[in-house]
């Protein structure tokens, strides 16, 4: 209330500089020149390598060949690893040969040690040797002077490392002033072999500034360990649309870095971000994908330190006349892009995925780094948020005015202020003073919660959960040793260190009933400000020099946010006996951030370009193995538009998460308070969302086993159609839905490219048929939301929409049979409980939906799964259909049954009544 | 669009005894006569009567299905026996929660419900009972609060027209001292000329007894005052002196004042014989006429005076005018239709929620203080806002202390029926908006009695 006002106040005065504009303030946030690494290493210019590969130290194994590198200037040695990975991976390691002490290296984010494939020697000489990839025509030339990588498949190069001589890896030294002591010790761990080399060691190791030390505004970060950052360049010939790298407010195609600062991944709170450039923001996925017609390949940079990321090409500067005359004029330059990767410290961890199609590069990445956690059921459904709900009377009302506008939901939230004093864990004691009561309340209705826990930990000694972490040690430490303090929503707090193992054990098991109290089983988590946000400190985050254990903040930044979610999922099993599914959702990520929940894109704003933004925001956590995501709804800053506010459901109701939420500042928004007008359009999205909850389902099934994201860019399904490859205002769901939100204000019509040559798509409204390869147009109105079902298959919908998803488990699917052109169609239906881990058991159906000849047919998938279902097939509406004399169903008994049908010929449309089988069991329609 | 119509044996069911049709209201029942087809409500479609509540939805309107939850737009009629009927969607129906007391909703789940009609019924009954108590008790404080209304009404009128009264004196009272002050100034200022004037001639006139008289006549009214002679006449022996009163009275020969023929024969052979008094050495009246001039110290005496009243007659004036347009402002707001809203008027109440104390004072301002004393405007005094038909159930009071996003804060009250006057509730939904819930007896209505207890309780 009025109290908080000053608390927003104050903190707005620390994070950020008071500004009438409603902008983020970029002064706040490093660019690369304000970085030194970034500035170091950017300054280096290309073709000057002075990297060279001895040859002659290789070694070569079954698993892994070994190789040191020398660096000309300075005679430092570094140690190349290489190794070839199952399923078309190929992994480069490089790290110095002795470090003066260990150098960080990832742990946790890969799901095991990737398990190799045999390397073997195809020819060698004094200048690279060739080694051969496996048995797909594909090589690995190691050149040695100056060295570098180039993969290759046949006479194409794939990709290549260091061609432009921008690998640059920064040896750990003694500081000058403190050198002479050591310079003994030093001297004895000098390569006895190599003598010579060390007279001219250290040559180029002149001291430049923000080695040792760096200031940004009035944060000082001491650098003990001295400079450390490390860069590598890939060179992608044929290539000009590369895609990842997330988080940024970017478009899905990557643009090129010439002209401004690379693509920053370095997790930060940043207020009211802005869109369209390369700054830092909640989540860093240090994964790019390259495409062109023929291959789709990947890196993953595996480094939690901060990042900055170059892209260039050669063709980027070209006009498209400019291109096409290079065409006309045969122009032997082929299209190429070059990318760099800087990062501040750790090692050279690099993970080539060589595709060749999107969805290889996607299980590729997945069998590094896991899969998207398969959600509960619910968690796909609507989420209503705000914050914040002021008192559980507050709940209750909302909770009812869902019921009296007929609208349904699954989860009401809670944002920071349930707590006491922002101490997490912990409940209101006046406003939320018997949570139980309320959950329950809650829960007769089958609906479920979400409270926040952050991870800044308010520093009081009456609070068990700070006591109790400072007293087993598990805070990180400044650089001097103390616990470090910085300042968040409670004041002072303290932050677990969630690096440490131990740590997430004893954070896991506060989440058991009998610790977390007022909690219950339909009460899930959400883990906010967990880059960490620290006001007070350096780019709202925590300082470089704190200390995790043995390793600086600076080697695991980008990390935290990865193992807070991780320990919260792990608690959240826990408190069940690892019987139920998490549901987890976190504002930063990482590589492997998949595994643990959903992910949204923070604090954006009630503006028609943030809608936009969600799209390609999410498209691009998507390819990089996180499917579940979204962004809120409506807008969190500012106050949408009646418009907006409408057109943001329409749209969120077709992304992963859909949750709407509110800043504390702006007036109320639940769904009814635009007139009854806009409700009817706001139910409608919502209603239309959970009729499709079986297919969402379906599809998180699939990317849980697949790695195979759920909203996917067009290029992804038709990856040979360069029209595709830059659209980022409509998108996929799986392969079956085509989706073109209206994110225009004022807009009368969209026009959508429906993409495949062979292809017909039906609007999901009117069951118009269109055909694929042309770019339509469709007049819309306020309560359009253009998405179309690819013809060729079959999608099952639950129409009964009812009060939250869990009301509807037990109800019958209309199954939507589109059939394409060759009047064929297929699809797949999958259910289990929708909340337990049974399903690892087997405890489930997964069936193929197959319509040829004339018959629609159930097969089952998963012959030695079981689960019953008391669910029915209700309905049949098979578009593009012909006008059938007779309809006969047989089920499994092999019983047969004559069908009632409707058939709109103006449309095509043949409606089959009540088939009435049990929708686990095999059985058969045949049309005559 | 024709539609075909097969029926398949699965669905050859036994329908054919007249059963009840789940889900719809005995006023419905028409609609729903066993015949060997249904037509939808809204006449869209002919269906076997088999399809009706088979679990299919057939009609548009949702007509067939009254009691299944196959319709996406049905609605499903709970009878509550012993409590009050009502629809709920047909999406409520089996979903595993229990809608209708009759646990009429339920009746192919999972879940067992409690039949609690009968409880609700008396609830309710107990409830309107007492809401009855209530509004019993509050239309009658109504009534009395009415009548003091128009008493308190009454006599504020009654004040006002005291208060114009007493304005009308004051006015009249201040043009009299006006004209007063007026007066004095001008004589002032006369006095002032006389005597710049009668430095330069006094001697000439002091040859002749009607040059002099005229002379010391300061204020040519035909006569000489004390004051005049003390103005002009002095001892031989001491110049500076002013004649004391006696002195002066003496010299008038024992009265206050003098004409010329008494002039001539007394005070006209006192001065020319010169042996006690004199007329003052005029040189030196001429080197300070205005300070020292006996004669023109009074009369600036007199225009000061005269000021002084005025002026207080003016704030008078002032403060009364002031009055009258407070109590006119106040008696300007529409208090309802019997004034039954006046007496709030000058009252405040008070409520504490979690750590804020809120203060309504109605038609005045709405405040929030928090433990450590901050206080902060959350709103004055706006308008009535209710709905048209009762336009006197919400006030608002806006334009308070200004938020941090911009705007300022506003304060919205509902007034609710009953036998206090409290403030009951105060929310804040959104941030700087707040809500009120204010009770009161002349919140109370009569036409919520008429519409009194549901006929099916």
């Amino acid at each position: 209330m009025a109290s908080f006002t000053e608390r927003m106040a104050f903190v707005l005065v620390m994070a950020l500089c008071l500004s009438g504009a409603l902008a983020v303030d970029r002064g706040n946030f490093k660019t690369c020149d304000q970085s030194a690494f970034c500035k170091r290493q950017r300054a280096l210019k290309p073709g000057e390598s002075p990297y060279r590969a001895l040859l002659e130290t290789m070694e070569l194994t079954n698993t892994r060949l070994t190789l040191q590198l020398i660096n000309d200037n300075n005679k430092v040695r570094l140690l190349l690893e290489l190794y070839r990975l199952q399923g078309n991976i190929t992994r480069v390691k490089i790290n110095e040969l002795k470090p003066l002490k260990p150098r960080f290296e990832v742990p946790d984010v890969l799901v095991r040690e990737p398990p190799t494939e045999p390397l073997s020697l195809l020819s060698q000489d004094e200048n690279g040797v060739v080694l051969s990839l496996g048995a797909e025509s594909q090589r690995v030339i190691v050149s040695a002077r100056p060295f570098r990588l180039d993969i290759m498949e046949g006479r194409d190069v794939l990709m290549s490392l260091n061609s432009r001589g921008l690998l640059a890896f920064e040896h750990l030294r003694m500081r000058k002033d403190t050198q002479a002591d050591s310079e003994a010790e030093k001297k004895e761990e000098v390569d006895p072999a190599n003598p010579a080399e060390q007279t001219t060691k250290d040559e180029d190791d002149k001291d430049e500034d923000g080695m040792w030390e760096e200031t940004f505004k009035s944060h000082t970060d001491g650098k003990p360990n001295g400079p450390s950052a490390i860069s590598l360049d890939f060179s992608l010939p044929g290539v000009e649309h590369v895609y990842g790298i997330p988080e940024h407010a970017e478009t899905l195609r990557l643009k090129t870095t010439d002209n401004g600062d690379p693509y920053r991944l370095y997790n930060l709170d940043v207020f009211q971000y802005e869109l369209f450039n390369p700054m830092a923001l909640y989540g860093a996925v240090p994964v790019m994908l390259a495409h062109n017609s023929q291959r789709t390949t990947g890196i993953f940079w595996l480094n939690a330190a901060e990042t900055w990321v170059d892209i260039s090409s050669n063709t980027a500067g070209k006009t498209v006349f400019g291109k096409m005359l290079d065409y006309v004029q045969g122009s032997s330059e082929t299209p190429q892009t070059d990318v760099r990767w800087i990062s501040e410290s750790g090692i050279i961890d690099v993970f080539i995925m060589l595709g060749p199609t999107p969805k290889d590069v996607f299980s590729q990445y997945a069998s590094l780094t896991g899969t998207q956690s398969f959600p509960p059921l619910s968690s796909l459904a609507y989420h209503q948020c705000r914050w914040n709900y002021n008192d559980q009377e507050d709940v209750k009302l909302v909770d009812a005015g869902f019921d009296e506008h007929d609208i349904p939901y699954d989860f009401i939230w809670l944002d920071i202020e349930h707590t006491d004093g922002k101490r997490y864990f912990t409940w209101d004691p006046h406003k939320f003073a018997t949570p139980k009561e309320m959950l329950q309340g809650i829960m007769d209705k089958k609906r479920k919660m979400v409270a926040i826990v952050d991870p800044h930990i308010k520093v009081d000694s009456n609070y068990k959960i700070h006591n109790e972490i400072r007293s087993r040690g598990f805070y990180i430490k400044n650089k001097d040793g103390g616990d470090y303090e910085g300042w968040c929503w409670p004041g002072s707090a303290g932050y677990p260190d969630f690096t440490c193992a131990d740590m997430r054990s004893w954070w896991a098991s506060m989440f058991a009933y009998d610790q977390y109290g007022g909690s219950m089983e339909n009460l899930y988590t959400w883990n906010d400000m967990n880059e960490p946000s620290v006001f007070n400190g350096p780019e709202v985050t925590m300082h470089k020099d704190a200390m995790h254990g043995a390793w600086e903040h600076r080697d695991v930044h980008n990390l935290y946010g990865f193992y807070v979610q991780m320990a919260t999922a792990e608690g959240l099993i826990q408190r069940s006996g690892g019987v139920e599914r998490p549901f987890v959702l976190t504002r930063a990520f990482f590589a492997g951030s998949q595994r643990y929940g959903a992910v949204w894109t923070g604090d954006n704003a009630a503006e028609w370009d943030h809608l936009k933004i969600s799209i390609p925001m999410c498209l691009s956590l998507g390819l990089v193995g996180i499917s579940f995501c979204g962004a809120d709804v409506g807008g969190f800053f500012k106050s949408p538009s009646s418009e907006l506010l409408v057109r943001w459901y329409q749209t969120g109701a077709y992304q992963p998460f859909f949750r709407a939420h509110a800043h504390l500042d702006t007036p109320r928004r639940e769904p009814w308070l635009f007139g009854p007008e806009n409700t009817a359009l706001i139910r409608e999205a919502v209603r239309q969302r959970y009729t499709l909850l079986p297919y969402w389902y379906l599809q998180f099934y699939q990317a849980h086993c697949t790695g195979q994201p759920v909203m996917r860019p067009l290029w992804v399904e038709y990856p040979q159609d360069p029209a595709t490859f830059a659209i980022d205002d409509e998108f996929l769901i799986g392969t079956d839905l085509l989706v073109h939100p209206v994110t225009e204000e004022g807009a009368r019509g969209v026009t959508a490219y429906l993409p495949g040559k062979n292809e017909v798509w039906f609007d999901v409204n009117t069951f118009q048929k269109h055909n694929g390869a042309q770019n339509l147009y469709i007049p819309v109105t306020m309560s359009s939301i253009p998405v179309f079902q690819r013809g060729g298959s079959i999608i099952p919908r639950k129409l009964r929409v009812r009060r939250s998803s869990t009301c509807m488990e037990h109800d019958p699917y209309t199954l939507f049979v589109a059939l394409n052109p060759q009047r064929t169609a297929e699809g797949e239906l999958y259910i289990d409980d929708g909340h337990t881990f049974n399903y690892e058991k087997k405890e489930f159906i997964h069936r193929k939906l197959f319509f040829a000849n004339n018959i629609l047919s159930s097969i089952n998938l998963a012959p030695d799964a079981k689960f019953s279902t008391q669910s029915w097939i209700e309905r049949v509406i098979i578009l593009g259909a012909s006008k059938p004399s007779k309809v006969t169903l047989q089920t499994a008994d092999g019983q047969e049954s004559q069908l009632e049908f409707e058939f709109d010929s103006s449309m095509s449309v043949l409606t089959l009544r009540k088939p009435g089988m049990n929708a686990g069991e095999d059985w058969k329609v045949m049309l005559q | 669009m024709r539609f075909y119509v097969f029926i398949a044996s699965v669905f050859c069911c036994a329908f054919a005894d007249s059963r009840k049709i789940r889900g719809i209201s005995s006023s419905y029942k028409r609609f729903y006569r066993e015949r060997k087809s249904f037509l939808c409500i809204d006449g869209s479609k002919l269906i076997p009567f088999e399809q009706v509540n088979d679990d299919y939805c057939d009609c548009e309107d949702g007509s067939d299905e009254p009691g299944t939850s196959a319709c996406p737009r049905g609605r499903f009629y709970c009878t509550n026996l012993g409590f009050r009927p009502h629809y709920i969607p047909s999406s409520r129906v089996n979903d595993g929660i229990c809608d209708c007391c009759d646990a009429s909703d339920e009746y192919n789940s999972h879940i067992r419900c409690q039949k609690t009609c009968w409880n609700l019924g008396q609830r309710e009954r107990a409830y309107v009972e007492g809401q009855m108590r209530t509004l019993d008790e509050g239309l009658r404080l109504k009534q009395q609060l009415i009548e003091e209304g128009v008493l308190l009404w009454r006599e504020k009128q009654a004040q006002l027209r005291e208060l114009q009264q007493k304005a009308e004196d004051l006015h009249l009272k201040v043009e009299e001292h006006k004209k007063r002050k007026h007066q004095a100034d001008q004589h002032k200022e006369q006095t002032l000329k006389t005597l710049q004037a009668g430095g330069a001639g006094s001697r000439q006139h002091n040859n002749t007894a009607s040059g002099l008289f005229q002379f010391l006549d300061n204020n040519k009214d035909g006569s000489i005052t004390v004051d005049e002679v003390q103005a002009r006449v002095v001892t031989i022996h001491d110049e500076k002196r002013l004649l004391s009163e006696n002195e002066a009275v003496a010299l008038l020969g024992g009265g206050r004042q003098m004409d010329l023929t008494m002039f001539r024969h007394t005070l006209w052979d006192t001065l020319t014989k010169g042996d006690n008094v004199k007329i003052r050495d005029t040189n030196a009246a001429l080197d300070s006429p205005v300070v020292e001039d006996p004669l023109l110290m009074a009369a600036d005496r007199a225009a000061k005076w005269e000021a002084t009243n005025l002026k207080k007659v003016e704030e008078a004036y002032e403060t009364v005018n002031m009055e009258i347009s407070d109590l006119q402002q106040k008696l300007a707001i529409d208090y309802g239709t019997d004034w039954e809203f006046l007496f709030l008027n000058s009252q405040c109440y008070k409520l504490q929620v979690y750590e804020y104390t809120y203060t309504l004072c109605p038609f005045n301002q709405v405040t929030q203080e928090n433990t450590a004393g901050t206080q902060v405007s959350l709103g004055t005094w706006g308008m009535w806002a209710g709905e048209p038909k009762n336009q006197y159930s919400q006030m608002v009071y806006e334009n308070g202390e200004p938020c941090w996003q911009g705007g300022s804060r506003t304060a919205t009250v509902t007034l609710t029926c009953g036998t206090e006057t409290a403030l009951r509730s105060v929310k804040e939904p959104s941030k700087c908006q707040y809500i009120m819930d204010f009770q009161t007896p002349v919140a109370c209505q009569p036409v919520l009695k008429q519409r009194g207890i549901h006929s099916e309780l």
